[in-house]
């Protein structure tokens, strides 16, 4: 043992307590930093002495996997909670003024034309009330169609950003394999956060599974098996109109003909292909089935019926454009009706009674609807619910993921986060590590000092 | 084991603690301003279904109970007519009753006679009223007026009427000897037509169009010259001549009025309307049950007024006598109409009394679904106040407590 080696150890002991410092500054700085995981400098004996064995990243992997998976379940659920309350925001008949209450003052027309069949006042009533009705469907229509097409452009959108996260993490894949090499642990450190956050992006969008390897560069693939990155290569995504739909089919760049929307299971780009293909297509469906009945037993009823110039009924309602297109964004009133009220057929005879208006009214208690199951009333109530139905289990949805996330997200930081107090505490004690170093040298400097005086 | 808190935790805990009562407050403010339990469909999917058919309910009843007031009113008006009708028959029954004594003179009946053709005019303007524009007593021909003043003494075929809408464009005539009983109108409809033959297949309705015979009868029409369908019903026949440039085509529809002898030109039709689910009312009478011999009526009001006018300008006292037991009769009949009034009044004043009755549960079972409660509102509001305030406070404290404040 020589008297050098006192000077090692306070020298060794001092460049740690230093790093010690500095990671605590570190993590100090990035306290409010979104996805920074605090750092930890391990203290290691040297015989004498001591070392930095190594910067510790505070992070759980099987955690981040966990947190992964609730982001795409959550950012699902949120897509399809922005469209479905949308959807639920043109349907709310709480205060009236829907086809609903179009529907009640559509058969009451028609009761008051019955009373008074030859009235002016009543047939324009019966055609004005007719004409707003019919506007409504349009209108309701237009608007579901709205959010498809408002999905479909979300869905080419979500794969250019899906393009972009690949790319990065095939770019930061390969610092991180260059840096391996390197051995500087904080550099490294920061691009695997980096990596992280860029996980959590992409687990919202779409369901992935993804292996970290050995030269720490992350590999990551779609559901179906199908490569996104690998090491500093990543393949592209692309959108394609569909041949049929004329909507976006998603495709990979260097194939695409093979649509994979089926492999895209969860996370916000599943859920606008859901609300896009399945949900708007399923309420437009009903509501088109809905106008396509009401013309077709209203205009059965009208033809049955007279005019007051003693005509047969002609179709009181039809659909623009093609008639063979019976869908609710079509439906209007005749135009030879409008422009002339006395062609409602009011009456069962030629005589100008109001027999087949008040037939037209009873046709709201006609179990018309769901294969004789349910009145036109009933049917657009329980579509009213159906909707309500939909938009309260995707925000019960919502509100447990995000549960699972605050849950999830306290055990990360509990774990990765940073605590001033004990960024604070630790200060104290590398600083005073630090300090005592310091004595070291002036300990080792005394003793050399003695020697010397011996000597001389 | 002691728990790590980080910072981020901290805040994190206070903001989604603060949001989700912010949240609950919203809510509750929203119930509060709106008084309403159900404010969008997701709030209670099966409540708003539920609310929407209530309303639908809540919209029929309504327009129930408005139809039967209408119905009431025509009643009371048609009642009202009917029982002036029935005062003018006991004057006429006691003109004739003191006009058949010994003791009236030639003169006393010329008077009695110019009475009884006042109590004839009062009596057509009391047949013809009408109620918004509509006749009252002409079944369902409710534009037409139902009664002339002078009587047909023959059955009358009207003149062929050919609906505006029809293609066929050529002439198209009555004719035939009508022997119905009673007023009807027959309707033709071309229900095919062959270009290449030039045959037309109809059907004829006896009802106004309503119920139809469909015989398959045919006819051909000539290029040049007429055609006639041959008798369609009581002798009735309707004549085509394609002087036109459009021959027939499917659903062309013409119609005649016939007419039985009398006074009447309305039919025996009643108005109706729904005064319930299901529930087709007929709320009128018409003249041929009231005032006429023909189809339900028995004694021909007019015709005996008539005859008891002549009667009396030529001083027949047996004449006069033996129409004393035909007015009686008359009256009787009036009576009849009046009863049938009251009878219809009546089964509306009961369905106006259930239609109350359910706008009334109605209103109270929407307002049970959708309605909020108030009191349980203002409870709730003052616990999240006081929740949220709590939050606040501790949410001001958060930056006190941290182990810098002790490093000095």
């Amino acid at each position: 043992m020589s008297g050098i080696d006192i000077l090692n150890i306070a020298r060794d002991s001092l460049l740690s307590h230093q790093t010690a410092i500095n990671l605590t500054g570190s993590n100090v700085a990035n306290a409010n930093t979104e996805g920074y995981s605090r750092q930890r400098a391990i203290f290691s004996t040297m015989d004498p002495g001591v070392r930095i064995a190594g910067i510790e990243r505070m992070y759980d992997q099987f955690l981040g996997v966990q947190i992964n998976g609730q982001t795409n379940s959550l950012e699902g659920n949120e897509a399809r909670q922005d469209a479905l309350s949308r959807i639920e925001m043109i349907f709310n008949e709480t205060d009236g003024g829907g086809i609903s209450e179009l529907l009640n003052e559509f058969w009451n027309a028609w009761e008051d034309l019955s009373a008074n069949p030859s009235g002016q006042a009543e047939r324009m009533t019966v055609v004005s009330v007719s004409q707003s009705l019919a506007s409504l469907f349009r209108s309701y229509g237009d608007d579901l169609l709205d959010v498809q097409y408002d999905a479909n452009t979300r869905v080419s959108s979500l794969v250019t950003e899906i393009n972009g996260y690949a790319e990065d993490m095939a770019d930061i894949n390969g610092k991180v394999t260059q840096l391996a090499g390197t051995g500087s642990s904080s550099g490294l450190n920061a691009l695997k956060d980096e990596q992280e956050s860029l996980l959590t992006s992409l687990a919202g969008i779409v369901d992935i599974h993804y292996t970290r390897n050995t030269d720490d560069s992350v590999s990551i693939f779609l559901s179906n098996g199908l490569t996104l990155v690998d090491g500093n290569r990543s393949w592209a995504l692309d959108t394609v109109a569909d041949a049929q739909t004329s909507f976006n089919n998603v495709v990979f760049a260097d194939d695409p003909a093979t649509s994979i929307n089926s492999s895209i299971t969860e996370g916000s780009l599943a859920a606008y292909l859901e609300i896009r293909d399945t949900t708007v297509e399923g309420y437009l469906g009903t509501l088109d089935t809905l106008a396509a009945s009401l013309a077709t037993e209203i205009n059965a009823q009208h033809a049955l019926g007279y005019d007051l110039d003693q005509n047969v009924g002609g179709d009181f309602f039809f659909f623009d454009v093609d008639p063979e297109v019976q869908e609710a964004r079509y439906l209007k009133v005749s135009e030879a009706i409008v422009a002339d009220v006395n062609k409602v057929a009011a009456s069962a005879t030629v005589n100008g009674d109001g027999e087949n208006a008040a037939t037209m009214s009873a046709l709201r208690d006609e179990l018309t609807m769901n294969s004789g199951a349910s009145t036109f009333n009933a049917y657009y109530a329980s579509f009213i619910g159906e909707i309500g139905q939909d938009v309260a289990y995707v925000n019960r949805s919502v509100d447990h993921d995000t549960v699972l996330m605050t849950q999830l997200t306290d055990k990360r930081e509990e774990l990765s986060g940073v605590s001033i107090d004990e960024e604070m505490m630790n200060l104290i004690k590398y600083q005073t590590g630090y300090n005592a170093s310091a004595r070291l040298f002036a300990a080792a400097q005394e003793l050399s000092n003695t020697l010397m005086d011996l000597v001389g | 084991m002691v728990m790590r808190v980080s910072e981020n935790m901290k805040y994190n805990a206070l903001m989604d603690n603060m949001f989700t009562v912010q949240d609950d407050y919203n809510k509750l403010m929203e119930k509060m301003s709106s008084l309403k339990e159900i404010n969008r469909p997701s709030d209670d999917p099966i409540g708003m279904s539920k609310v929407l058919n209530l309303r639908e309910s809540q919209a029929s009843v309504a327009q129930y109970s408005k139809n039967i007031e209408s119905c009431q009113s025509w009643l009371t008006i048609t009642e009202s007519k009917l029982s002036s009708a029935g005062d003018l028959l006991v004057t006429a029954r006691e003109i004739a009753i003191a006009q058949a004594t010994a003791t009236a003179s030639a003169d006393t009946r010329t008077t009695g006679a110019g009475i009884v053709e006042q109590l004839m005019e009062e009596m057509l303007s009391l047949a013809n009223a009408t109620y918004q524009g509509n006749y009252l007593f002409s079944g369902t021909t409710t534009g037409t007026a139902p009664f002339s003043s002078t009587a047909r003494d023959a059955a009358q075929i009207g003149a062929a009427s050919a609906s505006s809408g029809n293609t066929f464009d050529g002439a198209v005539t009555s004719g035939g000897t009508y022997t119905g009983s009673t007023n009807k109108t027959y309707v033709v409809k071309i229900t095919d037509w062959n270009d290449a033959t030039e045959t037309a297949t109809y059907s004829v309705s006896a009802d106004g169009g309503e119920n139809w015979t469909t015989t398959g009868a045919t006819f051909v029409l000539p290029a040049a010259g007429s055609v006639s369908t041959g008798d369609i019903g009581d002798g009735v026949e309707l004549t085509f001549d394609d002087t036109g440039s459009a021959a027939l085509a499917e659903n062309d529809v013409f119609s005649v009025q016939a007419y039985a002898t009398g006074y009447y030109n309305g039919n025996g039709g009643e108005l109706t309307v729904n005064i319930g689910e299901g529930t087709p009312f007929a709320y009128s009478i018409s003249g041929e049950a009231a005032f006429t011999d023909k189809g339900d009526g028995e004694v021909d009001v007019f015709g005996v007024l008539n005859s008891l006018k002549e009667a009396l300008e030529n001083n027949s006292q047996t004449g006069i006598s033996d129409l004393i037991d035909d007015l009686e009769s008359a009256s009787q009949q009036i009576s009849n109409s009046i009863s049938r009034c009251g009878t219809k009044g009546n089964r509306l004043e009961i369905a106006s009394g259930n239609m109350a009755d359910r706008e009334l549960d109605l209103a109270g079972l929407i307002s049970n679904a959708e309605d909020a409660d108030v009191t349980e509102i203002i409870t709730k509001l003052s616990m999240k106040q006081i929740a949220l305030q709590a939050s606040y406070s501790a949410a001001s404290r958060i930056g006190s407590m941290t182990l810098l404040d002790w490093l000095r």
